[in-house]
């Protein structure tokens, strides 16, 4: 029960440190709206075809959320190196493990709360959101929260990693974006024919995403007291 | 005993911060190390309190091996260092719950209006820590140590920025958790205070600790002279 209070206690202060300061919140927010803004500017208009333009989609949103989660992972650890906070959280004796599984719930929250949001402005731009139907747009939540997921397990290790070395907070997307092609590869197939046939035609890519995700996840949270503690 | 350092020694590259620190601290005792800027004291401060691995040598904390067990004994841990360990955009209030909840202390509304009230931070219990001032900083650093009830306090130069009246709470304070078998650390390069608040005395200088005396055999001034012939040295 202890465990479980204490991630509860986690989670719940790093979900109003960002809520109270808010500049990690308009920071992604305005920069996914730019990503959709430019590549439906720049590529809108010439894909008359539904095809091309679920494809398009499917490229925006994760190029999106994958430099979003990057800034986001970032400044989820910058906030706990800056005054030493971590080493108070450490002090209380909560568990590394513990505290790597609140930093992933706490950015995964952060993240899917931004693709909620920025999903549906994306397919209204690429003249998508009228052909979708709220089924395929839930089944689109649920593949983008799947990918959310592998992609903060493996984020929150390594941005611990990188933001306690000078200049790591531009050497995490160097050393994430590798690790995670797997996710981001199932998640933009899955994506695809979501928004083209409305079904994923091919378990092979989200089976990909699944498997990776939880592979990810386990191997992290094995790592986490090493990364954490030293 | 509340704590035993044997021959504790921590390198960084080739050279050695501290060298083979070896004491120990029973229940209400408060051991004052005195030494100059860069004699190592934050540093074996880290150390006991198990925020960085020593090099070499063993360290126990209430009977618990705390290198191969630290997250076993931090709880029992308070500590104050120069850094804030805490979060500057929330209000001592919220990072003493924050914190009071992860230690799981008992009666936490009560506590965190006592303990405020105590370090004189009642009035700027919902004002954000990054507008204090280093002394009011410091005060909150003291309460937040002590909000779990630890048996051993570790303060790093906890008279730091400290004004008059904070520091006789500080005073106060270690004499009382000296009264409830609590044991102290407490590095300073101050020797009038140290000397008030210590029952055992320790230099260290270039990484080396050596044992001076206890209170009762020596007085502050003799105290003083010693201190400053060992660091002319």
């Amino acid at each position: 029960m202890k465990p479980l209070r204490q991630i509860g206690t986690l989670v719940r202060k790093d979900l109003a440190l960002q809520f109270r300061s808010k500049e990690t919140l308009v920071l992604i927010f305005v920069f996914s709206v730019l990503v959709v803004l430019i590549f439906a500017f720049a590529f809108g208009p010439i894909f008359p075809e539904r095809g091309e333009r679920g494809k398009l989609a499917a490229s925006v949103l994760w190029t999106a959320f994958v430099f979003a989660g990057i800034i986001i992972l970032n400044r989820s650890f910058v906030v706990e190196r800056s005054h030493s906070a971590l080493h108070g959280i450490r002090l209380t004796g909560v568990d590394a493990s513990n505290f790597y599984l609140s930093k992933v719930v706490s950015n995964v929250v952060s993240l899917f709360l931004l693709e909620i949001v920025i999903t549906p402005i994306a397919l209204q731009f690429l003249d998508l959101l009228n052909v979708v139907t709220v089924g395929v747009l839930l089944k689109l939540l649920g593949v983008l929260s799947i990918g959310t997921l592998g992609f903060c397990a493996v984020g929150v290790l390594l941005a611990g990693m990188s933001t306690s070395t000078s200049g790591g907070e531009s050497l995490l997307s160097v050393i994430q974006l590798p690790l995670v092609v797997p996710i981001i590869i199932g998640g933009a197939k899955c994506t695809v024919s979501l928004l083209v046939s409305g079904v994923v035609d091919d378990w092979l890519w989200l089976n990909l995403l699944i498997g990776c995700s939880l592979v990810f996840l386990a191997s992290a949270y094995l790592l986490a007291g090493v990364v954490i503690e030293e | 005993m509340r704590l035993r350092a044997s021959q504790l020694t921590k390198e960084f590259g080739h050279r050695a911060i501290v060298k083979n620190a070896t004491f120990s601290v029973q229940p209400g005792e408060v051991v004052t190390i005195f030494g100059p800027n860069g004699a190592g004291k934050t540093t074996l401060i880290k150390i006991l309190a198990t925020l960085l691995k020593p090099t070499s040598g063993g360290l126990e904390i209430e009977g618990t091996d705390a290198i191969a067990d630290a997250s076993d004994v931090r709880s029992a841990l308070g500590v104050v260092i120069h850094e804030v360990l805490a979060y500057p955009t929330f209000t001592p209030y919220e990072n003493l719950k924050f914190f009071g909840q992860m230690y799981g202390v008992k009666q936490l509304e009560d506590r965190i209006t006592t303990l405020l009230a105590e370090v004189g931070l009642q009035r700027f219990t919902h004002e954000p820590l990054r507008i204090f001032s280093r002394g009011m900083t410091q005060r909150f650093m003291i309460a937040r140590a002590l909000l779990h009830h630890p048996a051993v306090l570790l303060f790093d130069e906890p008279f730091s920025g400290l004004d008059a009246s904070a520091k006789q709470f500080v005073l106060r304070r270690v004499a009382e958790e000296q009264q409830n078998d609590k044991g102290l650390v407490i590095t300073t390069h101050n020797t009038e205070l140290g000397y008030l608040v210590g029952t055992r005395f320790f230099f260290m200088i270039d990484g080396e600790l050596e044992e001076v005396a206890r209170k009762d055999e020596i007085t502050a001034e003799t105290l003083l002279l010693m201190y400053e012939d060992r660091i002319a040295l």
